[in-house]
């Protein structure tokens, strides 16, 4: 067992079937090596990925995978890392299935702070059903289901996630694989939830979001910013005429998993059921 | 006016909206999304709302937030969005809501695939949701149909009160036909007895599936079941094709049932005298007339069916033991080729048949 890791031990024979040019790859590449960069073993790694493109994630990465239910990845990979604390845990979707219909579990996933990373690949569009809008549509971006503009403004992902105080806070772009790379090496290496919020251009079905707009907005987050301060990771994540990346915001404190053992350790009176069953009333 | 040439997908949108309904809420889902596609951009163009929900529990509640105004309003999905649907199914039939669903089955369980499947007939007729309650399903099999049922399913859910379901398959929605659209005036309801509208005349009514009192819940339950008891005999429908001389009366709904219907002549060429019934009704099930059949001349009973076995269970109930009821199935996408459904007729004619597969 003690080959050698190299990024070939990460990549499995399946070539990605994204289209030419798609994000997703940019995101892959870095991530590969981000693994490596820790050491990670493939066999105690699990990537669960919702529904979507982005979805196809795990069916290119020689670790364990669970390609899962549309909007549900939070939640599968939380049960998987209660049930296996030791194991690597990764989610992996898209903008609808994340911020649309899984939306709701990110607030959860955060108060329980389940030691994961979660890689959003955001490409304000649903490719995987071929082009409708997405919460993360600008306005009045068209598409198949807003053939006259969409009408509801778009969502503020990093403000969310800083808002719901997620543990770790992070952005970046699939064209700027290197920062990528840090960034994610950063969130696995982060003890709690750590969100990486990635740019991802569907170069098929959004014309209007693509690598240009990002080529031009994105910055990198000053190097003295500290990660620390929420008001001030707040006040990047909200600017408009910059879309930031970097580390916005880190904070250490316990997990779900050593809190669910210190109830085991202050409520375990018993050996087994029987002592149990003895003393139930 | 003319016949206009056009998928089964979008002939509903053009049965919702000749039935007067102007409110659509939907979340996207392959091999449904283009229903979704022609509201978006139909419905704004008649005065009327087209909504992307969040996701499919979004898109059910924002019916029953419509449904309770008295207002016609309809969601369309595919099988796993259907599933996140039933939830407010239940609501509504509790509620007695009228709205229109309309599934574009795939293949299942769980992500299964997109093709072709008719493996929802469990969920759809014999209630996905908890509790004691009914869908109204409508199962076309032609893209005119998908119009003209989808047209039925919002009379039949204003006069019942209740969620009616449009049961179809990727063929039928991909399908290309000439498609008759219905001059016809939508009949208007008067819902203001019971609808919530915020206004003088609806001030004191109340819509709730909640009954706390056991006694009051058990009425309400045996009130359901007396309307759905009316249903069941007033509405039933179906379409049969030489079955007054058939020695096998073969059983099959939407797109199946049009293999089959292709099947029949051959068949008769070659000796073997085939019938076809063809529910169009799935729920209120043709149950009465395959009874009837059951003591007529026809010797045995084929259940032909795109998943492992599920509308057989109501053939056989309905034929109580009477004939022999035999089933035969693809599924995951594969569908029968007339030459193995007439194979399949040939040896159950022709000996060798055994009751139930
Ligand atoms: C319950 C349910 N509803 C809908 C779908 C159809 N569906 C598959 S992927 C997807 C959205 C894809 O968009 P996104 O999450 O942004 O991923 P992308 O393809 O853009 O990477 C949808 C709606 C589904 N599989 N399950
Ligand atoms: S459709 Fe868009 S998101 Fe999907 S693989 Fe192609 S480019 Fe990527
Ligand atoms: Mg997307």
């Amino acid at each position: 067992m003690s080959t050698e890791l190299t990024v070939a031990s990460y990549k499995t024979d399946l070539k990605p079937i994204w289209c030419p040019g798609c994000g997703d790859y940019g995101a892959l590449n870095p991530f590969y090596q981000a693994m490596l960069d820790c050491g990670l073993q493939p066999k105690d790694t699990v990537i669960v990925s919702g529904i979507g493109c982005s979805g196809r994630f795990p069916y290119f990465c020689n670790t364990y995978g669970f390609h899962g239910v549309h909007g549900r990845a939070l939640p599968t990979a939380a049960g998987m890392k209660m049930a296996s604390p030791h194991l690597n845990i990764f989610a992996v979707g898209g903008d609808g299935d994340g911020l649309g219909i899984g939306g709701g579990h990110i607030p959860h996933v955060a108060r329980k702070n389940v030691d994961l990373v979660y890689l959003l690949l955001d490409n304000s569009i649903y490719g995987l059903t071929k082009g409708q809008s997405s919460p993360t549509s600008p306005l009045p971006m068209s598409s198949k289901t807003a053939p006259y503009g969409y009408i509801e403004d778009p969502l503020d992902p990093l403000a969310m996630y800083i808002a719901y105080n997620i543990s770790f806070v992070a952005r970046g772009f699939s064209g700027k694989p290197k920062q990528l790379r840090e960034l994610f090496t950063q969130a696995i290496r982060h003890k709690g939830f750590s969100m990486v919020h990635v740019f991802s251009p569907c170069v098929t079905f959004n014309k209007q979001v693509t690598f240009k707009t990002f080529n031009e907005l994105v910055k990198e987050l000053p190097e003295d910013h500290d990660a620390g301060n929420r008001i001030k990771a707040m006040e990047y994540a909200l600017d408009r005429s910059t879309l930031w990346t970097g580390v916005f915001y880190r904070e250490e404190r316990p997990t779900i998993h050593e809190r669910v053992v210190d109830i085991q350790n202050r409520a375990g009176r018993f050996k087994d059921l029987n002592e149990l069953l003895d003393d139930f009333r | 006016m003319a016949k206009k040439f056009m998928k089964g997908n979008d002939s509903i949108i053009v049965g919702a909206l000749s039935a007067g309904c102007r409110a659509y809420y939907g979340y996207p889902i392959t091999p449904a999304s283009e229903i979704a596609h022609a509201a978006a951009l139909h419905f704004p163009a008649l005065g009327g709302t087209f909504i992307q929900a969040e996701s499919e529990v979004a898109a059910i509640n924002m019916c029953y937030g419509t449904a309770g105004m008295g207002i016609r309003v309809m969601t369309a999905s595919s099988s796993p969005g259907v599933s996140l649907k039933q939830e407010g199914l239940s609501y509504a039939a509790g509620a007695e809501l009228p709205l229109v669903i309309v599934n574009i089955n795939r293949g299942g369980p769980g992500l299964g695939n997109i093709a072709p499947e008719q493996s929802d007939y469990f969920q759809a007729t014999k209630g996905g949701g908890h509790g004691s309650y009914r869908l109204i399903v409508l199962a076309p099999n032609s893209a005119q149909e998908m119009c003209d049922l989808t047209m039925l399913a919002f009379d039949l859910a204003d006069r019942y009160r209740n969620p009616a379901m449009v049961l179809a398959d990727g063929f039928i929605g991909q399908m290309m036909e000439a498609v008759d659209v219905p001059q016809a005036k939508p009949v208007p309801y008067d819902h203001s007895s019971w609808c919530v509208r915020g206004d003088e005349a609806t001030r004191r009514n109340v819509v709730s599936s909640i009954v706390l009192d056991p006694h009051h819940l058990e009425a309400h339950n045996l009130k359901l079941r007396d309307k759905y008891a009316a249903c069941a005999r007033d509405e039933v429908r179906c379409e049969e094709y030489r079955t007054e001389d058939a020695d096998l009366i073969v059983v099959a709904y939407g797109i199946v049932s049009r293999i089959v219907y292709s099947t029949v002549d051959e068949a008769r060429e070659r000796g073997l005298k085939v019938g076809l019934l063809r529910p169009i009704t799935l729920w209120p099930f043709p149950s009465a007339r395959l009874a009837e059949l059951a003591v007529g001349r026809a010797k045995a009973f084929l259940s032909v069916e795109l998943n492992t076995g599920q509308m057989v269970e109501d053939v056989r109930l309905a034929v109580f033991g009477k004939r022999p009821v035999h089933f035969y199935g693809r599924c995951g996408g594969v569908v029968p080729g007339g030459d193995e459904i007439v194979a399949e007729y040939a040896r159950l004619l022709k000996g060798g048949g055994h009751e139930s597969h």
